[in-house]
């Protein structure tokens, strides 16, 4: 089964095509990076795959939901990681993961905060207002507000924005231990990173699809350099 | 690998834990509050420097419903033009966006919560006000039923607000477009109000023209306005 289904699926703003007839399909465990120059319309495309904005035209199924028919089923189903941390500042880290989880209905939502807090390495610091966390420790509690209602597929968008090398190894680690778990979709700048983390990968320039494939199917060399074509696109 | 439990909660478990989490944020911080309440002590300590050579020579009992509530009216914007600022800041409002609930009970929660802030800013500002001027001035004995006006007009202003905020979040001149927007339309319950709360200080006969009409009017703009910004609020948060 396909845990992302895109057909002909489009975003405008006014007259601007932000997002253009994108058609593909992901399988489930699958790890999608999305690529592209400033503007290509990448954000737009995570935005309207986790419907928080409507698609102007085409479909998208997200695991097996339909983003227009039953956007509710898909928000059950899915997890976003951006930089921003969606956190609220004078809450405390155990706080803002209760808010969620009790958003959500997680049946123990107290056990589930507890154990995401341990696996992030935030349990010492549970008590702690957010707005007193380092931008590393922010980004990684951002992790486990995502996966607070253990989502099937989880969007990451560009997440390692203001990481410092350490914390983006600590990003890096949790990231890996979920793989087996949930399918991604990760937009990235760092080509190398992004190309060596995926088991897709996908170009994007002016809204349009410009490369879409397995990563197998894929040589580094001759990616980057269409990578480096398309960035001289320009925007949608 | 065994799935976290899930069951979906209710609409208004979900209500509750929004409208909890405005609450327990803004005990911490008193920002709106202490915001609001120092707006309106600014708001008297200005009206106590435009009436001073004047207030004997004016009927101040006429005039101190709608002193009172051009006081509501800029302090109420203030704290509404808050209520969605600290949502934005780190993208907060699209993480509860993400969570599968009905977008109006979002709605719902906040303007409780703004609701909430505005009456207790009016538990301390309305008696500071009539400390300040009405102490040598002598209200009718159907002063205390100016709770009623004061409660139906904060309600439909918290809930317009509430909605106008939403609207004006993401515009350059936030804080100008919200009252660009809000003075207008909360102008037939503003007007409504000011009547009501007039007729209880001054306690004037006939009183259902003077004091129970204008509610009746107040309270049905409400009920529509509430409904209209229940409605559209999906599509103005997704929008």
């Amino acid at each position: 089964m396909n845990a992302i289904e895109a057909k002909h699926l489009s975003k405008a703003f006014g007259t601007r095509k932000a997002v253009d007839d994108v058609t593909f399909a992901l399988p489930e465990g699958a790890f999608l990076s999305i690529f592209g120059p400033n503007g290509a319309g990448k954000t737009t495309l995570l935005r309207v795959l986790s419907t928080l904005d409507r698609p102007s035209g085409g479909e998208a199924f997200v695991s097996g939901a339909d983003i227009k028919e039953h956007p509710d089923t898909v928000r059950e189903r899915i997890g976003l990681i951006s930089h921003q941390p969606m956190l609220y500042p004078d809450l405390t880290a155990e706080e803002n993961l209760l808010l969620y989880a009790q958003l959500y209905g997680v049946e123990d939502a107290q056990g589930r905060v507890d154990q995401l807090l341990q696996a992030v390495g935030l349990a010492h610091r549970k008590l702690d207002l957010t707005r007193t966390f380092s931008r590393g420790m922010t980004q990684r509690l951002s992790i486990a507000r995502a996966l607070v209602h253990d989502p099937a597929v989880v969007f990451l968008d560009e997440p390692y924005s203001g990481l410092d090398p350490h914390a983006v190894d600590i990003f890096d680690e949790l990231i890996e231990a979920q793989r087996d778990e949930r399918t991604f979709v990760m937009v990235s700048h760092d080509l190398e990173k992004g190309f060596h983390t995926c088991t897709h990968a996908l170009v994007l320039a002016r809204g349009r699809i410009v490369a879409f494939a397995p990563k197998n199917e894929l040589d580094f060399d001759e990616f980057s350099q269409l990578y480096h074509e398309t960035v001289g696109m320009g925007v949608a | 690998m065994a799935r976290v439990p899930i069951t979906k909660p209710s609409t208004f478990a979900q209500y509750a834990t929004l409208l909890k989490k405005d609450l327990r944020r803004e005990f911490r911080t008193r920002e709106m509050l202490t915001s609001m309440g120092i707006y309106a002590l600014l708001v008297i300590i200005v009206y106590g420097a435009a009436l001073a050579l004047t207030v004997r020579d004016l009927d101040i009992v006429r005039m101190s419903g709608g002193l009172l509530w051009a006081l509501i009216v800029f302090t109420s914007l203030l704290g509404l033009g808050r209520s969605f600022a600290h949502e934005k800041e780190q993208g907060c409002l699209e993480g509860v966006l993400l969570v599968p609930l009905d977008r109006s009970v979002v709605f719902l929660a906040k303007a409780t919560s703004s609701f909430l802030f505005m009456l207790a800013v009016e538990v301390v500002a309305v008696p500071l006000f009539f400390f300040f001027f009405m102490t040598t001035a002598a209200p009718a004995p159907t002063l205390g039923l100016i709770v009623v006006p004061l409660f139906v007009g904060t309600l439909g202003m918290a809930g317009i607000g509430t909605m106008l905020s939403t609207i004006t979040m993401n515009t350059r001149a936030r804080d100008v477009m919200l009252a660009v927007l809000f003075i207008p339309i909360v102008f037939p319950l503003l007007y409504a109000c000011v009547t009501a709360t007039t007729a209880a200080i001054v306690g004037a006969d006939p009183w259902t023209d003077f004091f129970v009409m204008p509610l009746v009017l107040a309270g049905g703009y409400d009920i529509v306005m509430l409904l209209v910004c229940w409605v559209l609020y999906d599509f103005v948060v997704s929008a």
